[in-house]
């Protein structure tokens, strides 16, 4: 990291005495002069509540010490408590991922396309897993009802770490509150370790997927899997996580957890499969995942594709909604994906059968010649709740217009891949997920 | 003896900065505060200039290098350039990118009506009349202190008249005084 100069740092003073500390993780007097006008907000809002309740505070005080926090790299929005996720403000809390800009825009490009998409199921389901502060649903069910009725929505969001789906519920009641839209959809937060083979014995820590699924009675099949897993393997963990990163957010949340045989890159790419395989049971039509770059998002795009059941496979940039291939240096021209917006590759979207309608695609070459991996249960859309079976009778005859006996005999083109998970023993002597993130020097 | 006045002191206010400034006309968000004034609204201003989203290119600024969970950006400015006139309009006001874009487009909208209406665009009225306003305002407590401080040298008129003297030589002494300080 190059150095501040001098020059920079004595203009800084110039203009407030508190900016030059603020230097440091800034790295930009832009940038320092917003935090510091945000700080000194928070700090002026701290004192109007206490004020309100009849104390007094000490606010150049309070600000020392909040200025003297964030000069350490305590990332800002610990410090002051809250990001803003799209239109939603999400609290933060150490201990928990806070959410990135770039997520929310993700997030928010795919519901447009789900507000306007036709024949949407009487009940959508989406689900999140790794969802941490709870964003992902939350912003999706704001920007799903914002303006007027839409299908009902049930979203539910999966965490192996009980820090998260503590904020994630008190985010859920404080949104509740504070906006109407998000009332409405049916949100809930589950436990549960997506890494841990559904099939094999486990006696303690947070269960399998499926497993907890069964055990809250919850649906097995869903139309839209969304995740921000781990993705940085330990090298790049190293090198490139800036600082406030590295320190002060957990490693649980941005680094997958170490596998015995398995180079670096393998590591920072060990949630996809598993990912998929539960995209492939739960049989959803929809798949986003978010990805570092360019090359992890093409390492899994390949791996998609391996997997032949899905009808299109698209990267989205950070921007996904600005206009495609804007920037002549983009590498989008020559890659077997197509890539849409501008900014580096943030996530990897694959869709369906129906998903493809919803989206309003077609089909890309790259399609599965073979059938798709339609199956019975993928037309019987049982509710759990009231326990009869409703039969949704449009799908018998949707995808590839054969009828529905000739697509049902055929079974997937090839099994689960369960190699991943037999290496892996279910009830190991001390389980990753129960180490203590590692904080950095105070 | 002229008695010690005692000043209320003025209630502790918060310097005004752009972001609430802004916020005061654009966004509802004053839960928070116990009690704030409202506004007067303004009349007869003329009607904002309706703006187009194919009119505007919109940019998020940002470094370059490795986003998503590698870095936690703080900062979500929008920049807006409008292609017929070519301004610029860069907002780096809140911390969410979705209030930002909104002022963005807010102050977009406010410096092309100043490029075509000039004098009558709704941001120039408004600092007019906000102009007026405060000079009406100084003039009245030009007068205020004025007619006060009248009122003082009325009360030290009486007590000088008690005393004997009168206003003439009062202000004699004065200048002798000030005289005399001069030439010690």
């Amino acid at each position: 990291m190059p150095r501040l100069p001098t020059s920079l740092l004595r203009r800084a003073y110039a203009l407030d005495p508190y900016l030059p500390a603020l230097l440091g993780p800034c790295r930009d007097l832009c940038a320092a002069q917003n935090e510091l006008r945000w700080l000194r907000e928070h700090v002026d809002g701290v004192a109007e509540k206490r004020r309100a309740r009849g104390g007094t505070l000490a606010r150049a005080a309070l600000l020392r010490e909040l200025v003297g926090k964030r000069a350490r790299g305590m990332p800002l929005q610990y410090i002051l408590g809250t990001e803003w996720f799209g239109e939603v403000e999400i609290r933060c809390r150490k201990g928990v991922l806070i959410p990135r800009q770039d997520t929310a825009a993700s997030i928010s490009h795919l519901v447009r396309f789900l507000r306007d998409a036709p024949n949407l199921p009487s009940e959508l389901r989406v689900l999140d897993l790794c969802t941490g502060t709870g964003c992902i649903p939350l912003l999706f069910a704001h920007d799903f009802y914002d303006a007027s009725s839409r299908p009902d929505l049930r979203i539910l969001g999966v965490d192996v770490s009980e820090k998260a789906l503590e904020l994630a519920a008190h985010n859920l009641e404080r949104t509740r509150k504070a906006q109407a839209s998000v009332a409405k959809g049916n949100i809930s937060f589950l436990q549960a370790d997506i890494l841990l083979n559904p099939f094999a014995d486990q006696t303690e820590g947070p269960p399998s997927l499926k497993t907890a699924l069964n055990l809250k009675r919850m649906p097995q099949f869903w139309d839209i899997l969304i995740s921000n897993p781990p993705y940085i393997s330990p090298k790049e963990y190293w090198k490139t996580t800036t600082r406030s990163v590295r320190g002060f957010e957990p490693k649980l949340a941005l680094v997958p957890p170490p596998d015995a045989a398995g180079t670096d890159t393998e590591q920072g790419d060990a949630f996809y499969r598993p990912l998929l395989t539960i995209a492939q049971d739960v049989e959803a039509k929809i798949v986003l995942l978010e990805i570092a770059d360019l090359d992890q998002a093409l390492r899994v795009g390949r791996r998609v594709r391996e997997m032949d059941i899905y009808d299109g496979i698209e990267i989205w940039c950070d921007q996904p909604d600005a206009h495609p291939n804007t920037a002549a240096e983009d590498p989008a021209s020559d890659s077997e994906f197509p890539i849409f917006g501008t900014g580096n590759a943030r996530t990897v979207l694959c869709h369906r059968g129906q998903g493809t309608q919803w989206l309003q695609r077609t089909p890309s070459p790259h399609a599965p010649t073979s059938t798709p991996a339609d199956t019975t249960e993928d037309c019987a859309h049982i509710s759990h709740d009231g326990l009869e079976p409703s039969f949704d009778k449009t799908l018998l005859h949707a995808g590839d217009g054969r009828p529905f006996h000739e697509r049902t005999l055929k079974s997937r083109k090839e099994p689960v891949d369960w190699e991943h998970w037999t290496g892996k023993p279910a009830n190991a002597a001390a389980p990753w997920y129960t180490k203590e993130p590692r904080l950095g020097r105070r | 003896m002229p008695l010690p006045r005692i000043l209320a002191l003025p209630p502790l206010l918060r310097p005004p900065t752009t972001t609430s400034a802004l916020r005061n006309h654009i966004l509802p968000s004053h839960a928070s505060r116990p009690f704030h004034i409202t506004p007067r609204p303004l009349a007869n201003l003329p009607p904002r200039r309706p703006l187009f989203e194919s009119e505007f290119t919109e940019t998020f600024l940002r470094g370059s290098g490795p986003g998503g969970q590698k870095i936690n950006k703080t900062s979500c400015a929008v920049q807006l350039k409008h292609l017929p006139t070519g301004i610029v309009v860069k907002c780096q006001e809140t911390r969410s990118r979705a209030q930002n874009r909104k002022l963005a487009r807010r102050l977009l909208q406010d410096r092309i009506e100043e490029m075509e209406l000039g004098e009558s665009a709704r941001t120039v009225v408004k600092r007019r009349r906000e102009s007026e306003r405060k000079r009406s305002r100084g003039k009245k407590a030009r007068r205020k202190y004025r007619k006060l401080a009248e009122g003082e040298k009325g009360e030290d008129e009486e007590g000088v008249e008690e005393g004997g003297g009168s206003d003439g030589e009062a202000l004699g002494e004065a200048t002798r005084g000030d005289g005399a300080s001069k030439v010690g």
